[in-house]
C-alpha cells in the first residue's frame, strides 16, 4: 500500500520519459499530471484509512532486502509522517498541474519532478535508516539538474553550492546511522532495532550532533542556510516550491525523527543550545528579509525564519509544541508554496522581481488584481494572521514552547511581528501604489495560471479555521513521541492541560 | 501645407518645450499628431461619447427645468418620455442650425440602452438598481467643477457674476416660493436660510448650463462620427477644423435657466441676458473639466500638511488633460464612471481596434479611456485654435510681427502643459493606449 506512494511516480517517471511523441507536446505533461493525480488520490486513501487514535506505526510494510547490510524494505506511516506525505503529493501535484505547458524539456523535467516525488515519500515512509539515507541522496541528483537546468542567471552557482551543501548533509546522516548501528551493536539498521539511548552520553552527543548539522543543513538553521537563498532565488517557480514546500521539511522530519526519538536522553541536553539557534535562524530570517530588495529572496528568507520555528518547538519537547512544529511544517510548506507561485507568475507577467521596481499590481484592470489578492492573502498567512493556517502553527509553537523557554517564545513572537513587516514591505511595494504609465503593459493571467495558488490560499483558508484537519493526525504521535523524553523540566509541562490546543 | 512653409520662413523656429508640437499648431495643425490611427479613435470616441452625452443634457435639464429644489430627489436619473423627445436645437427637421443631420428626439441606441442595458428588458427602476445604467453621476460631478471654479473668466464671464446679483435673486427667490407653494416646511426654512436655498438654485443654474453645452456637442460629435463613416475626413486637423467651425457657428446660442413649475415657467436666467454658449458655458468648461477639475481621491492626499493639492484654484490641474488613465476602474478615481459609459456604445471598429492591442477585451476600460484621452486634446486644440481665430490672427497672416503674437498665444497655451502629469507627450506616442 504505502510503496505505491513510492513507485508510482518512479515508474511514472520512466512512463514519462518514455511516453512516445514529441517532447514538446503537452501530453507529456497530462501523463505526469495523471500519475500525481493518482498518487494525490492514493494518499487522499491513505489518510482515510489512517487511524488517528493510533500513536504508533501503521499500515507497516517490510521486505527483506540486503541482509549484509542490514538493509531492510521497510515502510510505515505515523502521524509525523503521515501529514508531510500528502503535502508531498498534494504540492507535487501543485507543482506539475502549474507549471508552463511550454516549458524547455518538459520529458525530462516532469520525468525528475516524480523521481523527486518518489524519493521524498521514500524518506519520509523508510523504517530503516540506511533506506531512508537511499532516499535522502536520491532526491540530491534531480533537484541538482532542476536547478541547473530551468533556473536563472546563476544556476550554476547556486545548483552546484546546493549539491555540495547537501552532498554533505547526506554524508553527516549517514556517518550518524553508521555510528548508531554499530556503536549499539544493532544487526540492522532497522528503525526499531536500534537503540542509541544505551550508549554513553557522550558519544549519544556526538552522534545527535553529527545527525543535527546532517539535517540542519536541509532545513535550514542558520549557520548552515547559505545555499537556501541562491538555489530557491535561481530555482525556475515549480522547483522553488519542491525546494521549499517539502525538501526542508526532510530535514525538521529529520530533526524529530532521529534526532528526538532516538536520543530522548541527549536530546534535553542539546534543546537548550537548539532553542537558541532557532531563534537566532527567525530573528536573522526576519530581520535579512526586511533588507531585501528581490521578492523571491524575500520569500526565501522567509522560509529559513519559519524552519526555525519548528527548531524552537522541536527544542521545547512538549506534546504541545511538537504538535506545533508538526502544523508548522505544513502550514510553511502551503504558505511556502503558494508565495512562490505568485512570485514566479508575478516575475513572468512583471518580467521583474526588483521591489524598487514593481508597483500597483493591484490595479483591476492593468494590474495582476488577483495574483496580488492571493499574494496579500499568502503574506497574511505567512506572518500569522489568525483564521489562516500559519496563526494556528505558530500559535502552537508560541504556546508549547513558552513554559519551557519563555525568553525563547517571546523572541519567536517578536520575529513574527518582523514577519509581519517585511510582508507588508513586500505588498505595499508590490501591490499599492500606482502602475507606471511606460511599463505597465503586463500579459493578462489566465484563470488556469491562478488555479493553483487559488487551491493553495482555500486550503489555507480551510485549515485556518478549521485546523482539526492540520492536528489530529498527528496528535498521539507527538504525545508518544513526547513520552520517550526522560521526566525533566519538559516532562511536567507535557501532562499540564493545554487550553490553547483545539 | 502652404502655411507651414511661410511661418517656418518668416519667424524663426520656437525655443519651446513643446515648440514641435506648436509649429503643428501653427501650420493649423492639431495638439493629437496626424495619423489614421489616431483619427478613427478620436471619431470613435466621440461617437462613443455622444450617445451618453445625448442623455446627460437632455437629464441635466431635466433636473435644472423640473426636479429642481425636490429635497428628496430620488427619481432625479429618470427620464421622463417629454425629455426623450425633446428636440435638440441642432438636429432633426425643426433644428436652429442643422448639425446632424439625424433626428432630434433621443439617439436610437441610447433608447435602446435604456430598454435593454447589458443585461435584459425590465423596468427601469431595476436597471438602475442593478446599475444597468447611464453613470449620471459623472455628469453632476462635471457640472459640480464648473460650480466650484466659478469666477475663472471674470470679467468676460458674466455668467458667474449674474449669479450674484440681485436681479439673479430675486428671480429665485420668485421661482423657490411658487416650487414650495405648498410645502410650508421648506418655505419656513427658507425664511430661515435663504442663502441654503439660492446657492441650491445657482447649482440648478450650472445643470441648465452644462446640459445646453452638450445640447450643442452630442450632435457635433454624432455629425463627425456619420462624416467619417462617409470618409468625410482626411486627417486629424480636418476633424478639429469641423470643431472650431462648430464652436463658431454655435458660439451665439443662447445660455439660460427656466424652471417649470406646475406648468408654468419661470425665467430664473432669461434668455434676454444675452448669455451666449462660447462664453459661458464652453470656455468655463474647458478650463473646469479638461484642465482642472478636483484631484481624485485616488490619486491625491487632500491633508492639508501634505500640501499636494494647491492652494488656489487656478493651479488645479486634473482635468482629463493631465489625467492618469491607468487606474480607471480603481477605487477613487471618477473618470471610471464615464469610460464605462463609454464601453456601451463603441462603434465595432474600435472595439475590433482594442482587441487587438494590450489585454484586449480585458483593458478595454483603459485603452477607450487613453482614446478619450486623445480625443480631448484634439477638442482642446480646436478651443485653442478658435480663440486664436477669435483674438489673434490668421495663421497665414503676412506680417511677421502678428505670426510672432500667435506665437506667442500658442506658447502660452503650451505652458500649461510644462508639468509632469500632462500628457500632451505621451499621446503623442502610438504606443501610449
Amino acid at each position: 500500500m504505502l510503496s505505491l506512494l513510492i513507485w508510482l511516480p518512479i515508474f511514472g517517471a520512466l512512463l514519462v520519459a518514455l511516453w512516445p511523441g514529441k517532447a514538446t507536446t503537452g501530453s507529456i505533461r497530462w501523463v505526469a499530471l495523471a500519475i500525481a493525480t493518482l498518487t494525490l488520490l492514493w494518499t487522499g486513501f491513505l489518510m482515510a484509512r489512517f487511524d488517528f487514535e493510533l500513536a504508533g506505526l501503521q499500515m507497516q510494510e517490510t521486505l527483506p532486502w540486503i541482509d549484509a547490510l542490514g538493509l531492510t524494505y521497510g515502510l510505515g506511516i505515523d502521524g509525523l509522517s503521515l501529514p508531510l506525505l500528502a503535502l508531498n503529493s498534494f504540492l507535487i501535484w501543485i507543482v506539475i498541474f502549474g507549471t508552463n505547458a511550454q516549458i524547455a524539456r518538459p520529458r525530462l523535467f516532469y520525468s525528475l519532478v516524480l523521481i523527486v516525488s518518489g524519493a521524498i515519500a521514500g524518506a519520509f515512509l523508510a523504517q530503516n535508516l540506511l533506506l531512508f539515507v537511499l532516499f535522502y541522496e536520491l532526491e540530491l541528483i534531480p533537484l541538482y539538474l532542476m536547478i541547473a537546468v530551468w533556473g536563472g542567471a546563476k544556476r550554476d552557482y547556486a545548483a552546484m553550492k546546493f549539491l555540495l551543501y547537501t552532498a554533505v548533509s547526506g554524508v553527516l546522516v549517514l556517518v550518524g546511522f553508521l555510528g548508531i548501528t554499530w556503536l549499539s551493536g544493532s544487526s540492522s539498521f532497522d528503525y526499531n532495532a536500534v537503540s542509541p539511548s544505551d550508549l554513553p552520553l557522550t558519544v549519544q552527543l556526538i552522534l545527535l550532533t553529527l545527525i543535527l548539522i546532517g539535517f540542519g543543513i536541509k532545513t535550514p538553521l542558520v549557520p548552515l542556510h547559505t545555499w537556501l537563498p541562491d538555489a530557491y532565488v535561481e530555482a525556475s517557480p515549480p522547483v522553488a516550491i519542491l525546494l521549499g514546500g517539502i525538501l526542508a521539511k526532510l530535514g525538521t522530519y529529520g530533526l524529530v525523527r532521529f534526532g528526538l526519538q532516538l536520543f530522548p536522553e541527549s536530546w534535553s541536553l542539546v534543546s537548550p543550545g537548539l532553542a537558541i539557534i532557532g531563534v537566532f535562524s527567525v530573528l536573522y530570517g526576519a530581520l535579512t528579509a526586511i533588507s531585501q530588495r528581490d521578492i523571491k529572496r524575500m520569500v526565501a528568507y522567509s522560509s529559513i525564519g519559519h524552519m526555525g520555528y519548528v527548531l524552537v518547538a522541536c527544542a521545547a519537547g512538549t506534546e504541545l509544541s511538537l504538535l506545533g512544529a508538526i502544523g508548522q511544517m505544513v502550514s510553511h510548506g502551503l504558505i511556502l508554496a503558494v508565495l512562490f507561485y505568485l512570485v514566479g507568475v508575478i516575475e513572468t507577467k512583471v518580467g521583474t522581481r526588483d521591489l524598487d521596481v514593481l508597483n500597483g499590481l493591484l490595479n483591476p484592470v492593468r494590474g495582476l488584481p488577483m495574483v496580488s489578492a492571493l499574494l496579500i492573502l499568502a503574506g497574511m498567512a505567512s506572518a500569522g494572521i489568525p483564521g489562516l493556517v500559519g496563526f494556528i502553527a505558530e500559535f502552537l509553537v508560541f504556546q508549547g514552547s513558552f513554559p519551557v523557554f519563555p525568553v525563547a517564545a517571546l523572541l519567536c513572537v517578536l520575529a513574527s511581528g518582523l514577519t509581519a513587516v517585511y510582508f507588508v514591505i513586500l505588498l505595499n511595494r508590490t501591490c499599492f501604489g500606482k502602475l507606471n504609465n511606460a511599463t505597465a503593459y503586463y500579459p493578462r493571467v489566465t484563470w488556469l495560471e491562478q488555479a493553483p495558488a487559488l487551491i493553495l490560499v482555500a486550503i489555507i483558508c480551510f485549515l485556518g479555521v478549521q485546523p482539526s484537519w492540520l492536528l489530529r493526525w498527528s496528535e498521539p504521535t507527538a504525545a508518544a513521541l513526547i513520552s520517550t523524553l526522560p521526566p525533566g523540566s519538559t516532562q511536567t509541562i507535557a501532562q499540564s492541560p493545554s487550553p490553547g490546543q483545539p | 501645407m502652404t502655411t507651414a512653409i511661410l511661418n517656418q520662413a518668416t519667424i524663426p523656429a520656437s525655443k519651446h518645450e513643446y515648440a514641435d508640437i506648436i509649429h503643428r499648431l501653427e501650420a493649423g495643425g492639431s495638439m493629437l499628431p496626424d495619423t489614421p490611427e489616431n483619427l478613427m479613435q478620436i471619431i470613435g470616441i466621440y461617437k462613443a461619447y455622444a450617445v451618453p452625452m445625448d442623455f446627460y443634457w437632455r437629464d441635466l435639464l431635466y433636473i435644472a427645468e423640473r426636479v429642481f429644489l425636490d429635497p428628496f430627489p430620488f427619481f432625479k436619473y429618470f427620464l421622463p418620455q417629454e425629455y426623450l423627445d425633446l428636440h435638440n436645437h441642432y438636429a432633426g427637421d425643426d433644428a436652429d442650425l442643422r448639425i446632424w443631420r439625424g433626428p432630434a428626439t433621443a439617439h436610437p441606441e441610447l433608447l435602446a440602452f435604456m430598454e435593454k442595458g447589458e443585461t435584459f428588458k425590465m423596468p427601469r427602476l431595476f436597471h438602475h438598481l442593478w446599475h444597468d445604467r447611464i453613470n449620471m453621476e459623472f455628469a453632476e460631478a462635471c457640472m459640480r467643477a464648473m460650480l466650484w471654479h466659478r469666477h475663472m473668466y471674470a470679467p468676460v464671464n458674466q455668467f458667474d457674476a449674474y449669479l450674484d446679483s440681485d436681479e439673479y435673486r430675486a428671480n429665485a427667490d420668485r421661482a423657490i416660493r411658487a416650487y414650495f407653494k405648498y410645502n410650508p416646511v421648506m418655505l419656513g426654512l427658507y425664511q430661515l436660510f435663504p442663502e441654503m436655498f439660492l446657492e441650491q438654485c445657482r447649482q440648478m443654474s450650472y445643470y441648465a448650463n452644462l446640459g445646453l453645452f452638450w445640447e450643442v456637442m452630442a450632435p457635433v460629435f454624432f455629425e463627425m462620427s456619420d462624416l467619417y463613416d462617409e470618409g468625410g475626413f482626411k486627417g486629424v486637423p480636418d476633424a478639429m477644423n469641423f470643431l472650431v467651425n462648430g464652436i463658431f457657428a454655435i458660439a451665439g446660442r443662447p445660455i439660460y435657466h427656466h424652471a417649470y413649475i406646475r406648468g408654468e415657467c419661470y425665467e430664473i436666467i432669461p434668455k434676454s441676458k444675452g448669455f451666449t454658449w462660447l462664453y459661458e458655458a464652453a470656455l468655463p468648461y474647458v478650463e473646469a473639466v479638461f484642465y482642472r477639475t478636483a484631484p481624485f481621491r485616488g490619486t491625491k492626499s487632500y491633508n492639508a500638511q501634505a500640501k499636494q493639492v494647491p492652494d488656489d484654484q487656478k493651479d488645479f490641474h486634473y482635468g482629463i488633460l493631465y489625467a492618469d488613465v491607468f487606474p480607471v476602474g480603481t477605487a477613487g478615481i471618477p473618470p471610471t464612471l464615464l469610460m464605462q459609459d463609454m464601453l456601451h456604445f463603441l462603434p465595432p471598429y474600435l472595439v475590433e481596434y482594442y482587441q487587438q492591442h494590450c489585454r484586449g477585451e480585458d483593458d478595454v476600460l483603459i485603452q477607450l479611456g487613453i482614446s478619450f484621452q486623445r480625443s480631448m486634446y484634439n477638442v482642446t486644440s480646436a478651443v485653442i485654435q478658435a480663440l486664436r481665430t477669435a483674438l489673434l490672427y490668421p495663421l497665414d497672416d503676412p506680417n511677421p510681427r502678428h505670426l510672432m503674437a500667435n506665437r506667442q498665444f500658442f506658447e502660452a497655451q503650451m505652458d500649461r502643459f510644462n508639468r509632469p502629469e500632462a500628457r500632451l507627450r505621451m499621446i503623442q506616442n502610438q504606443d501610449y493606449r
